[in-house]
């Protein structure tokens, strides 16, 4: 019944179709087509696209004017001109052609120019020439890394060390092994420039506290686990490190570990410590400032320092426990895809390391000096007592850093002209975080003897006076 | 003679073509022909027939496509790797299988793991099996021959022991010891124990404060020298170079054109100076002008600003494939478009030109037109540290600007030693010295060489054609130039790197192998760096090894068969040099 009703129709149509005039079908046709149209093309106009014609882009690059790669230094930039040290910078020295006792150099423990550790270089330097051709992973590796990297693991008590053939590269590449993108990094306002470029490559949330302020920190701390309740999915995958320095290279203070340690374990977050200024210099036998709270160094995740400063040679190392030191061998960029250190440098740290265990003692010239230097007119002594390097700060800054600057040159200067060699800390003015205020960075030596600090201290007194009233 | 084929990794498949018409350097300027400029403005690649020029000697540079078959099995190998991974995981996971590697400290086992779990995967499941490849301690000079200290593993690698035996005079095919100049005899090492006893090996400050000594004053005036150019600074550590010295160079608003295979230093520093990144397709110049041109008619994201700099980086050999810049088209471009150039050498100081210095003098090009020149002291010159060379205004600023000579300790004194007496033997002593023309350097003591340097040039030279040209004719897939160094074997298969690493040196030889992550996924490889050292009889002793080895392990991919090189006049066809 039904197929006869559609046959039906079916011929009904195309009967109409056929008696149909042909102007009709045609508008049909066209309306048919007019819809395919509609339905195959775009509802809505394309924005108005105004593509540059070739000339235009000509014109263009044409008129295009870059920056200069880099803009012009003014002649009298503080820090273009270098003061030219000839012959070795230990403990005398000569700066721009004056002899001087040097109170600018970092050699803690006078081991630049010790025959002990230069015997052991140059020995190595018979064996294995300068340079090692090659990372660490390619033929890179020295029977001597090893043994340097074995000994600084033994004497800092720690399963494992890690060597860096550079100071700097040391921290900043640590941090961005374990500290990627989305986690938080809790960090002193005073940190130094490598723990700062470390935080850069990390490409972590960086928290700033106020400088030794553990109540700030812990209001950073709190303020993050509140957060974290809020979303604790995130929390679970999301680290958190504390980086902190042993003593500070810019103020000179010591950290204050054993409340850093109660909130690392409050708040579960890792602690990184540098400790280049603190290394060979704090603690009884040198460890630094775990040794001298009487802490455990377990309970601190990395320590890293570099042997540039105490132990007088070049490079870097991390230590801690193998678990989380061994991940930078493949992570650690400074490590992986840097020439390996050395091997000459490596053994004169290897000397340095086995003299200074028979520990030198320098904390009590640093107190000497600290003491003698204080109520400087116009000066302040910034940093701890028992650090070998603090700042003397202008008491009451001129209102212009330039300024600030001139007036310290002129003191440097002026001792450097009676035999006290000193030198401004220098620092990048634009990039710093946080930018310390201008300072006199004075270094204490063991091999600097009583009669040179009381030396140097009435110096730098007299010429404040001479300069700053 | 067939173009090269497009690999079946993508990111090789323009590479064989010519270079865009961008008219041509003359006297230095470009001058593009209007036609030209429009057509290749019209986006169309233009591979055109001259280059006008730009090129003053042939240019053979190859990366032969990988066999289908050879990626597939390769795939396949990774990914019965990664399964066997899983399950061992697994096992691990259940105590079923011991586990080897260090674990967190129970006192903080309820912190945040400081890993992620995929992130070792790599590393527990494959980088361990053949981990006897890599950091083998040496104890010996990194020399032609070095001695290996043998080690054993009980436990799968993940532990070594130490046997106590060495493995004496293995053939070191490994250390980037381009001119021979790692030794310890002749001048080099009597200079740096000289001035080690004078100085002693640290110097405790930085530059800027109280680390400048004069014999650094000393050195960069003689890279200057060496470099050409007006002023160079040195630091003490070649990535440092890049990454401390790049932030100073540009910043926020600036745009960096990178190499796709550049250098984890030059991305770093790229990275750390917060400017715009974009990369270019390796050595490939259509897609750097058309990053320049895109850059410069659209200027800055979101903005819409004007770009304030570009900063053009490259390298002169690239480590891992073995190619060398396309430096004239490179500096053509840059000038076209006003864009900086920094340059990094590592590799390449040294090890290229008729006299050792470089890249630059490898094309017969004016390191004027190089806006930096940077490089390292670590391979040819057998220290450690890197230079950046310049103008002098370059120089002051970064004096004044650079990270490293603020805050980091200056180049050890015996070092910069090694670095003097090398640079000087490599000069031939004949760089007219310290203003004194002729006459001066006559007068100066000629130090003793171990071999005159530009003898040590040509022999690398030499070596490099020679080892570059039997391996191909052997069938191995050979990657890069034809005049670089650094040689890439292809190995494809990661069991294959093993493999070929230990027979290697069971046969006393040391070579680099290297997979992924270094390379891209399928293209693990050995690397073989040439010296000055090695003599024929090395090479000779090397190759019949790899020879033998290479049929050992199935590793005559190649189906090209070389023919004979012919001295034809440079043109575009010598881009595609294979042969069927």
């Amino acid at each position: 019944m039904a197929t006869a009703t559609e046959q039906w129709v079916l011929v009904e149509m195309v009967q109409a179709l056929y008696e149909a005039p042909a102007y009709h079908l045609i508008l049909e046709g066209i309306l048919i087509l007019w819809i395919i149209r509609l339905l195959f093309s775009k509802t809505y106009k394309l924005q108005e696209r105004s593509d540059l014609t070739v000339k235009e882009k000509e014109e263009l690059i044409e008129e295009w004017q870059p920056e200069p790669l880099v803009p012009p230094v003014p002649k009298d930039h503080p820090a273009l001109n270098y003061n030219i040290v000839s012959g070795p910078p230990s403990h005398k020295t000569v700066v721009n052609g004056k002899e001087c006792i040097n109170f600018a150099s970092f050699n803690f423990l006078g081991l630049l120019d010790n025959p002990r550790v230069k015997a052991a270089a140059l020995a190595s330097l018979k064996k294995y020439g300068v340079g090692t051709c090659g990372p660490r992973g390619f033929y890179g590796t020295f029977d001597v890394h090893l043994d340097l990297e074995d000994r600084l693991a033994k004497f800092m008590k720690t399963e494992e060390a890690i060597i860096y053939s550079y100071g700097f590269a040391t921290i900043a590449s640590a941090i961005p092994a374990y500290s990627k993108r989305g986690d938080i990094v809790f960090v002193d306002r005073a940190a130094c420039f490598a723990i700062q470029k470390g935080l850069q490559a990390s490409r972590s949330d960086i928290k700033l506290f106020k400088h030794n302020d553990m109540a700030d920190l812990e209001r950073l701390l709190k303020e993050q686990e509140i957060e974290d309740q809020k979303n604790p999915r995130k929390a679970r995958v999301t680290r958190r490190f504390i980086v902190v320095e042993g003593l500070y290279m810019n103020t000179g203070t010591i950290c204050p570990l054993p409340e850093l340690v109660k909130l690392k374990y409050k708040y579960k977050a890792r602690i990184f410590l540098e400790e280049s200024l603190s290394f060979g210099v704090l603690g009884e036998h040198g460890r630094g400032v775990t040794e001298h709270y009487g802490i455990n160094i377990d309970d601190i995740d990395l320590i890293s320092a570099n042997m540039e400063n105490a132990l007088a040679s070049i490079g870097g190392f991390c230590c801690g426990r193998s678990f989380v030191i061994d991940h930078q061998r493949l992570s650690g960029q400074g490590y992986c895809f840097s020439a390996s250190l050395p091997p000459l440098l490596a053994a004169a740290a290897i000397e340095a390391l086995n003299i200074m265990e028979e520990n030198p003692v320098l904390k009590e010239k640093c107190g000497q000096i600290h003491k003698a230097l204080q109520g400087i007119s116009g000066l302040k002594v910034v940093g701890e007592s028992l650090s070998p390097a603090f700042h003397l700060q202008l008491e009451e800054s001129t209102g212009s850093r330039e300024q600030d600057v001139r007036l310290l040159q002129e003191i440097v200067d002026q001792c450097m002209n009676r035999s006290i060699a000193l030198t401004q800390a220098r620092y990048l003015e634009k990039e710093e975080k946080c930018l310390p205020p201008p300072s006199i960075r004075v270094v204490v030596t063991v091999e600097q003897t009583e009669e040179e600090l009381e030396r140097a201290a009435s110096t730098i007194k007299e010429v404040a006076q001479a300069v700053l009233l | 003679m067939r173009p090269e084929p497009g690999g079946c990794c993508c990111r090789r498949t323009v590479r064989a073509n010519g270079c865009v018409a961008n008219g041509e350097v003359r006297n230095g300027y470009v001058r593009s022909s209007a036609a030209a400029a429009a057509a290749a403005a019209a986006g169309q690649i233009h591979h055109v027939t001259q280059n006008g020029g730009l090129y003053k000697r042939p240019f053979n540079e190859a990366f032969e496509e990988t066999p289908m078959l050879v990626a597939v099995l390769t795939y396949v190998g990774y990914g019965v790797l990664t399964l066997f991974g899983y399950l061992r995981d697994f096992l691990r996971y259940w105590r079923i299988e011991k586990c080897h590697h260090a674990t967190e400290r129970e006192e903080q086992k309820d912190f945040v793991s400081l890993y992620q779990d995929f992130e070792n995967f790599y590393t527990r499941n494959l980088y361990m099996r053949i981990r006897d490849n890599w950091n083998r301690p040496i104890c010996s000079v990194p020399g032609a021959r070095v001695d290996i200290m043998e080690r054993q593993s009980h436990d799968y690698n993940w532990s070594f022991k130490y046997t106590g035996n060495i493995i004496k005079g293995v053939i070191n095919m490994g250390s980037y010891n381009y001119l021979g100049f790692a030794r310890n005899t002749g001048s080099c090492q009597e200079a740096a124990a000289k001035v080690l006893e004078e100085y002693g090996a640290g110097v405790c400050s930085t530059r800027q404060e109280i680390g400048n000594l004069d014999k650094h004053e000393e050195l960069e005036e003689l890279v200057a020298r060496f470099l050409g150019v007006e002023a160079a600074m040195a630091y003490g550590m070649g990535f440092a170079t890049n990454s401390m010295n790049i932030p100073a160079l540009v910043g926020k608003g600036c745009l960096i054109l990178s190499d796709e295979l550049n250098h984890a230093s030059l991305v770093l520093g790229a990275r750390l100076s917060g400017a715009t990144i974009r990369i270019f397709k390796h050595n490939n110049m259509q897609s750097l002008e058309k990053l320049l041109k895109d850059a410069i008619v659209y200027g800055q994201p979101r903005t819409r600003r004007p770009w304030k700099k570009i900063l053009i980086l490259v390298e002169g050999i690239y480590s891992m494939e073995g190619s060398i810049v396309r430096l004239p088209e490179v500096i053509a471009l840059k000038k076209k478009y006003k864009a900086y150039l920094y340059l990094d050498e590592a590799h390449s100081i040294g090890a290229l030109g008729p006299t050792g210095r470089g890249v630059v003098e490898y094309f017969g090009l004016d390191p004027e037109d190089v806006d930096v020149m940077m490089g390292t002291f670590t391979k040819s010159f057998g220290a450690s540290g890197g230079y950046i060379g310049g103008k002098k205004e370059l120089i002051d600023y970064l004096r004044t600007h650079s990270h490293s000579a603020v805050y980091a300790t200056s180049l050890s004194p015996p070092v910069v030693e090694q670095i003097i007496t090398s640079m000087k033997c490599i000069m031939g002593q004949d760089g007219t010295s310290l203003g004194g023309g002729w006459a001066a350097w006559w007068l100066t003591p000629v130090i003793p060489c171990h071999n005159q340097g530009k003898e040590c040039v040509q022999q690398l030279a030499e070596n490099t054609r020679y080892f570059r040209r039997r391996l191909k004719e052997m069938g191995f897939i050979i990657y890069g130039n034809e005049d670089s160094p650094v040689v890439p074997l292809m190995l494809y298969m990661p069991a294959k790197i093993g493999a070929f690493g230990r027979e290697m040196l069971k046969r006393n030889i040391g070579v680099v192998v290297v997979g992924f992550p270094a390379t891209p996924i399928i293209e693990s490889r050995a690397r073989f760096c040439l010296s000055a050292a090695h003599t024929k009889e090395i090479l000779d002793t090397a190759l019949k090894e790899i020879d033998e080895v290479g049929d050992l392990l199935q590793l005559k991919y190649s189906r090209h068969r070389l023919v004979p090189l012919l001295d034809r006049p440079f043109d575009e066809t010598t881009y595609e040099e294979t042969e069927d």
